[in-house]
């Protein structure tokens, strides 16, 4: 069976945009009592509008995809839950929960689709600056509906160097244990001068939004652990469009599924050189001090 | 002589003016591009761009033709040693601030136009043209988002809830206890679970724009230190006329100078009780004392 990726990235940008966005602006910093996930850390927070914009997302696409599977943050249930051949929506309602508890301006929507465990649809729309990049395989990329001409931001962006860029980091909600400590210790690394000497990093608390920001070609990179698919599943299908690349966190991972949580994002190059990226990725696993690992 | 209120609310709207109609433009077209075409400041990360150059001229340029009695310090004109802050009104400006996101073109980079009198900032003004917000506020008049009054909405501000700015900063050299190393001990004290376990830090790469966020309370507090007065003082004035106050960043400093160069920024939508406390909770996890 032949599916229409650009059909359903249409479906889902409309969904994002006239039922999601509305709801996730307006309800933005409104919670006062936060529901604590079952098991989870205090600043993991996750709101009972989360799991509504989950239920009226889920509901919409089972009604115009009744055959696809659907993976959604808050109904996951880890050990069941798995990613299979079929089409399957993979959904996070409201990426940047913190954010939207804090009404900080970057919680987003962040819906994709794999097929054969592949990204081939992915939707992402942060309605509080009204942002709205999106993707599906073979059709590129599109800003507010537009298609975005990265070639020339990458023009514009000269050469794919580590000690010339600028890197996306989160610490996540886990903050002890070895985890954090390669964490910090990775953070410092790429920083300092006798290591990866970036020019900076950068974070705004929303991976997807992220990897929309690396797509568009503000940031370069973006390396973290401890998300799950629905973080990264939507970048990752817009980010391999303009010729971006997603590996592992940890050295040598160059091959990984999109269920691996841990990730390295990296932009794309003028001539989508593959060299200037494996060169980049390379140096910057060699700042990676420790391995990260999730179960 | 003292400035009245509306003398400082004509330098608010002068300010506002020459952004939107003059800087604005240039810094949005301008963003992202021409990559190799900058020279290295202090080291490889401290970033000079010729527009950067350029825009502080047209800036100057204005005000002193409007206010010839005023003195003017800027980024780019800058002295070490020979440049003061004195009790006069004091042009206090940042032509680009926030430069690395300038020159990658992350949406992050603002022109900060600030003035002081008696050392204190009296009249801010920081405007992003990337995403179209512009703060502005002058002592006594209110601050302002977009010509929206900022209301910081009330709730508690408890360290442990709190979403903090943190920035990398451009010193970079690691051991003998430098700063950078006690930067990133501090931020390992306020992320970890033994230590503060915030709820979480944020970058968005510009000084101004990171207290701006604060001042908006979209921020709780925002924690750095090597920034210069040019970086702080039109943010400064609009966090307070939104209800935030500015300590020092390192422990006990509870009255500083524009250009102590290290600083903790507080929110408003509290009471002023509750932000001493806050100051007072955050500093024991400064890992050692910041020099500049």
């Amino acid at each position: 069976m032949t599916i229409d990726l650009a059909s359903i990235e249409k479906f889902l940008c409309e969904l994002a945009t006239e039922k999601v966005g509305p709801i996730i602006k307006s309800k933005s910093g409104t919670q006062k009592d936060y529901d604590l996930k079952t098991g989870s850390r205090s600043v993991d927070i996750v709101t009972a509008i989360d799991k509504q914009v989950e239920k009226l997302i889920w509901e919409s696409v089972k009604t115009q995809y009744p055959t696809f599977k659907f993976i959604g943050e808050e109904s996951y249930v880890k050990g069941e839950t798995v990613i299979t051949d079929d089409p399957t929506f993979i959904i996070d309602p409201i990426d940047g929960t913190t954010n939207f508890v804090h009404d900080f301006p970057f919680s987003c929507t962040s819906l994709g689709l794999t097929v054969n465990k592949e990204p081939v649809v992915g939707v992402i729309y942060n309605p509080h600056i009204n942002l709205l990049v999106s993707a599906s395989k073979g059709n590129g990329m599109r800003v507010n509906n537009k298609d975005y001409d990265y070639k020339s931001k990458l023009e514009s962006m000269g050469s794919l160097i580590l000690n010339k860029s600028v890197v996306a980091l989160q610490p996540g909600s886990a903050r002890e244990g070895k985890n954090f400590q390669t964490k910090m210790a990775t953070y410092e690394k790429l920083l300092s001068c006798d290591y990866g000497f970036v020019h900076g990093f950068r974070n705004l608390g929303s991976s997807a939004m992220t990897m929309a920001y690396i797509a568009m070609g503000y940031l370069d990179s973006y390396w973290d652990g401890g998300c799950y698919s629905w973080d990264v599943c939507a970048g990752w299908c817009i980010l391999k469009e303009v010729g971006g690349r997603v590996v592992g966190a940890n050295p040598g991972e160059w091959s990984i599924d999109v269920d691996n949580r841990t990730y390295l994002a990296v932009r794309g190059t003028i001539n989508n050189e593959s060299d200037e990226q494996t060169k980049y990725i390379t140096d910057f696993w060699n700042c990676v001090d420790g391995h990260l690992k999730y179960d | 002589m003292v400035l009245t209120r509306q003398v400082l609310e004509e330098v608010e709207n002068t300010f506002i003016e020459l952004l939107r109609s003059k800087i604005g433009p240039l810094v949005k077209s301008h963003a992202g591009t021409n990559f190799c075409s900058y020279d290295d400041k202090a080291n490889g990360v401290d970033l000079v761009t010729a527009l950067d150059k350029q825009i502080e001229s047209i800036i100057k340029e204005n005000l002193t033709a409007k206010y010839p009695s005023f003195k003017f310090i800027g980024e780019e004109t800058y002295v070490k040693g020979v440049t003061k802050i004195t009790n006069g009104p004091t042009f206090i400006v940042d032509p680009i601030d926030g430069t690395t996101n300038f020159i990658h073109g992350y949406p992050y980079s603002c022109t900060s136009l600030g003035l002081a009198e008696m050392g204190k900032p009296v009249v801010g003004v920081v405007f992003n043209p990337h995403l179209n917000q512009l703060f502005h506020a002058s002592k006594g008049n209110g601050a302002f988002l977009n010509d929206q009054e900022i209301k910081v909405s009330k709730r508690p501000l408890i360290l442990q809830k709190s979403l903090i700015a943190l920035e990398g900063g451009s010193e970079r050299t690691e051991g003998s206890q430098g700063n950078f190393d006690k930067k990133m001990n501090t931020y390992k004290n306020l992320l970890s679970e033994s230590g503060a376990f915030v709820h979480g830090f944020r970058s968005a790469g510009s000084a101004a724009m990171n207290i701006c966020y604060v001042a908006s309370g979209m921020l709780d507090a925002y924690w750095e230190g090597g920034c210069w007065a040019w970086d702080v003082c039109a943010g400064w004035c609009i966090l307070e006329e939104a209800g935030g106050i500015m300590v020092g960043g390192n422990c006990g400093e509870w009255n500083i100078p524009l250009d102590r160069r290290c600083y903790l920024a507080i929110r408003g939508g509290c009471e002023s009780m509750e932000q001493k406390r806050f100051a007072e909770s955050f500093w024991p996890h400064v890992a050692g004392e910041l020099e500049y």
